[in-house]
């Protein structure tokens, strides 16, 4: 019998249906429930959760998905796509992989790509030790629901050497229902030595409704793979998001990672990396914008396992109205980890009188031989540079945005498509309006 | 370049001002209640409202646990084991000068090199010395009471000026603060107490010398200062304590208010005992001090140097209530051997224009372990305030540790905040170019070393950062190889 899981979240793992799971998976998700029942909620007492309250999410009583969304064609995406922007592309419809709206095509050989549950249904072995390959100690309350919970997603393995000649574009689209409800994808991300892939993830909706999305991914990149990846947080203004991201590197493996975060009333990233061999590199570069209502909460945590490692974080917050944002970033060298070079930097540009901030740029170092540092600004528009633009006559608002835009762009300028800067800064530039 | 042979000879060396001088103490035995807190109140013969407010701050006491999110490591503490008073025996004939001071505790300051007659003469210091628990000797009281400055015991204000006292006590630091800032409420035995009036610019550096001495006592001291519109004071605590085995509560809670215009400047060189090469005995260090800048334009400055304890919890923090009002916070500390030091500030900008700085540089060496812990929060109504931090770490040696943890809470758009922070160790280069030049290897690491604090001992006034920078130098020696 299954203990009682915490109040508002108890209709967040369905009952279990007809999908095809190996033992071992029922199992781990049994395991994972467990767990869950033993844990206490997390609290504004843990360090994890001292500016984010969980209260709002639990008042939604989400419920698990548990019928697949059939009705969407094709056109239903014209207001999603980004006209331009050329990519293989996997879509999935409230968490469950929507084969009628992705378009793989050719994929070059040694790529394989697909819905997680259709994997479990014809080669459930490749995949049992990928899952939880990457997560260890960091294990967060809602990865663990994402676990007991664990249904569809997006599989991604490149075969040794294989490079993506185009983008991997995963949509993930939500579609309102009658009732609030909860999809919780699992997607798994496994580059063998040498694979180079791009991949962009976005998550947007149709429509403003109400639903909450808890997405966990694991990626693992062996020696010398190379993987670019880009976040796109667009969801619809009244959802809940929150992602737990987790990364293994091994030996001289690079890893560039961008999160823009504009979408959602409340979303909660955790962003979890570990070096496992050495010579590899991680960047992590974030730009969110929190407005009226929204709370936009970021959790990195990187750990310098091994020596010589390069890590740089450099998130860049806009707020406005009355957005509140939370940066908790963690740097981990450990005690071998000697040659570690670590750089983080947190810059935010306050725009209201009622938005807030909340940063913690942290350092942990038990390695003598390392260089490390952080910073982090809070400050608001320079009016030396309004005056400077408003004299050449440009009026108020469009100089503000002007000055936003140029501080947000250096993070924009990350993308590596030119129509999917555009989108972005279109986006921001829509929202400082 | 392998520090390991050196920083054995450091961990090794001998505490210098390790020695126990025999004075008759009069203890209470170990273990606390209500009978021990009223015994506390009745022996310093308190008035009454003060034995109220230590027994109200006893019994909240008891309803909190300890701190445990601090990244330090040390046995459980027993408050059972703890005697809570111990003074000097003959507390009813006080010395009216230094002639009538102890020998023996004369003596023991001669060992340290800070002779209080020399001091006097020198310095232009006057001395609240503080031996154990209660003030056996106050110097150049005339000087300041032209001035109209009061500087006194703890105890002593309490039966002198209460209506001095009391509006101001436990008003920055409440009873219900934190735990070991409650137990000091219920059991502290005495401290300073100073207050400069309206417009006086205190006429000298005061200071106060601390040493912890009865075995096994607790040392629980208060500190409160007042500064009224427009005066000027700058208070210098140092501290040494002889060796022992067993580890000591030190649970201290500091008071500063600043009215407006008002300055007040706090220095501190912090050596107690931090541990043998085991990380056994050493000083348990758990402070809480709190400066509140009341008034407009007021000034709260720490300045820190702490070297010694082998469990530092400090965080000397600034309330900026005050428009314009200023905090500062200075600190070099040193962990090496087994110390771990978890300290840091609080900037709360509350009052308009406000503007905090803080420069911290930590340096860890051996198996010390070092936490850079600070909060600067920025108020919805701190229209225009400012806050520049720079935490440094130095590391040396592979075994210890330095860790970077601050909060920045930022609710006002004008507000502007930077924050940096460093973790390095001592370049190669560096050393090099100073050996190239024919200096030793340790003079060129002292010299690295003293030019990484330069900034923060710059702060500090001149006899105090003589003092600190040999201090330095002597906990250091050897440190790098």
């Amino acid at each position: 019998m299954n203990a009682p899981l915490h109040s508002g979240l108890e209709h967040w793992l369905s009952a279990p249906d007809d999908s095809p799971a190996p033992d071992w998976l029922l199992e781990r998700r049994r395991a994972a429930r467990a767990r869950l029942s033993a844990r206490p909620l997390p609290h504004s007492k843990d360090e994890a959760w001292r500016y984010t309250s969980l209260k709002g999410l639990l008042e939604q009583q989400f419920t698990a998905i548990d019928e697949p969304l059939s009705a969407l064609q094709p056109e239903d995406l014209d207001t999603i796509l980004i006209p331009g922007f050329d990519a293989y592309r996997v879509v999935l419809v409230n968490g469950r992989f929507a084969p009628e709206l992705s378009v793989l095509g050719e994929l070059p050989a040694g790529a394989r790509v697909g819905g997680l549950r259709d994997w479990l249904g014809h080669d459930p072995e490749s995949l049992r030790g990928q899952l939880d390959a990457t997560r260890g100690d960091s294990e967060t309350f809602f990865a663990l629901f994402n676990t007991a919970g664990l249904d569809d997603g997006l599989v991604v393995w490149l075969a040794r050497g294989v490079m993506l000649d185009r983008p991997l574009e995963l949509i993930h689209l939500s579609v309102g229902l009658d009732e609030p409800r909860v999809a919780q994808p699992r997607h798994l991300v496994h580059l063998e030595a040498g694979a180079q892939a791009t991949l962009v993830e976005r998550y947007v909706s149709l429509g403003e409704s109400l639903y909450c999305t808890n997405a966990v991914m694991e990626v693992v990149l062996e020696r010398d793979a190379v993987l670019k990846h880009e976040r796109l947080q667009m969801e619809s203004r009244n959802a809940f998001h929150l992602t737990g991201f987790y990364l293994v590197q091994d030996e001289n493996s690079r890893y560039a990672g961008v999160n823009i975060g504009l979408g959602a009333r409340w979303a909660r990233t955790d962003l979890n990396t570990r070096f496992r061999g050495e010579h590899a590199e991680c960047l992590l570069q974030g730009l969110y914008l929190a407005g009226d209502g929204q709370l936009l909460d970021y959790h990195l945590d990187v750990e310098h396992a091994v020596p010589n490692c390069r890590s740089e974080e450099n998130f860049k917050g806009l707020l406005t109205g009355q957005g509140r944002a939370v940066f908790d970033g963690r740097v981990l060298v450990s005690k071998d980890a000697q040659k570690s070079d670590a750089a983080m930097s947190n810059r935010n540009l306050m725009l209201s009188e009622q938005a807030e901030i909340d940063t913690k740029p942290q350092l942990e170092i038990y390695a003598d031989d390392v260089k490390c540092s952080h910073g982090t600004t809070v400050g608001q528009i320079e009016p030396e540079m309004l005056f400077y633009l408003r004299s050449r006559g440009i009026d108020a608002a469009q100089a503000r945005r002007m000055l936003c835009l140029g501080f947000a762009g250096e993070i924009i300028d990350r993308l590596g498509d030119e129509a999917m800067r555009e989108h972005v800064a279109e986006a921001v530039g829509q929202r400082l309006a | 370049m392998t520090g390991a042979p050196a920083v054995e000879d450091i961990v090794k060396s001998e505490y210098e001002h390790g020695f126990t001088t025999e004075i008759e103490s009069d203890t209470l035995p170990p273990g606390l209640d209500e009978e021990v807190v009223r015994a506390i109140s009745k022996r310093k013969g308190e008035p009454e409202f003060m034995t109220e407010q230590r027994l109200k701050a006893y019994r909240h006491w008891l309803t909190m646990r300890e701190p445990e999110w601090a990244a330090v490591d040390y046995p459980k503490i027993d408050f059972q084991s703890i005697s809570y008073y111990s003074a000097p025996k003959r507390p009813e004939d006080m010395p009216k000068s230094l002639d009538e001071i102890d020998p023996a505790l004369l003596e023991t300051y001669n060992k340290l090199g800070i002779p209080i007659e020399e001091q006097k003469a020198l310095a232009g210091i006057a001395v609240d010395a503080v031996f154990d628990s209660v003030s056996v000797a106050t110097t150049f009281r005339a000087t300041l009471a032209e001035a109209g400055v009061i500087f006194c015991s703890i105890s002593e204000a309490l039966h002198e000026y209460p209506e001095l006292v009391k509006p101001y006590l436990g008003t920055v630091v409440p009873y219900t603060d934190n735990f070991y800032a409650c137990l000091n409420a219920a059991v502290f035995s005495d401290g300073t107490f100073v207050y400069v009036p309206k417009g006086v610019r205190c006429p000298m550096e005061l200071s106060t010398y601390f040493r912890i001495n009865a075995r096994n006592t607790g040392q629980f001291e208060r500190t409160l200062i007042v500064a009224e519109a427009g005066s000027y004071v700058s208070y210098l605590e140092g501290c040494t304590a002889p060796q022992r085995d067993e580890n000591q509560l030190h649970a201290a809670v500091v008071e500063l208010i600043a009215m407006e215009d008002a300055e007040i400047k706090y220095s501190t060189v912090q050596n107690w005992y931090p541990g043998d090469a085991e990380g056994r005995g050493g000083i348990y260090n758990f402070v809480t001090k709190r400066g509140d800048c009341r008034g407009a334009r007021s000034k709260i400055s720490w300045t820190q140097v702490e070297t010694g304890s082998a469990i530092t919890w400090k965080y000397p923090s600034c309330i900026l209530r005050g428009d314009g009002s200023i905090g500062e916070f200075y600190s070099v500390a040193v962990t090496k051997g087994r110390q771990q030091a978890d300290t840091g500030t609080k900037m709360i900008h509350i009052g308009k224009n406000t503007s905090s700085t803080i420069v911290s540089k930590g340096i860890s060496a051996g198996e010390g372990s070092q936490t850079y812990r600070g909060l600067v929060r920025i108020g919805q109504r701190a229209e225009g305030a400012r806050n520049h931090t720079q935490c440094d770490s130095l590391l040396i040696g592979d075994r210890c540790a330095a860790n970077t943890v601050p909060y920045i809470e930022v609710k006002n758009p004008s507000a502007k905040m930077e924050h940096e922070a460093t973790t390095s160790k001592i370049s190669d280069d560096q050393l090099f170019y100073c050996r190239s030049r024919g200096l030793t290897e340790e003079d060129a690491v002292s010299m690295i070393v003293n030019g990484f604090c330069k900034e923060v001992f710059n702060e500090l006034p001149m006899e105090f950062a003589v003092e600190a920078q040999k201090l330095l130098s002597i906990s250091l020696e050897g440190a790098v190889g």
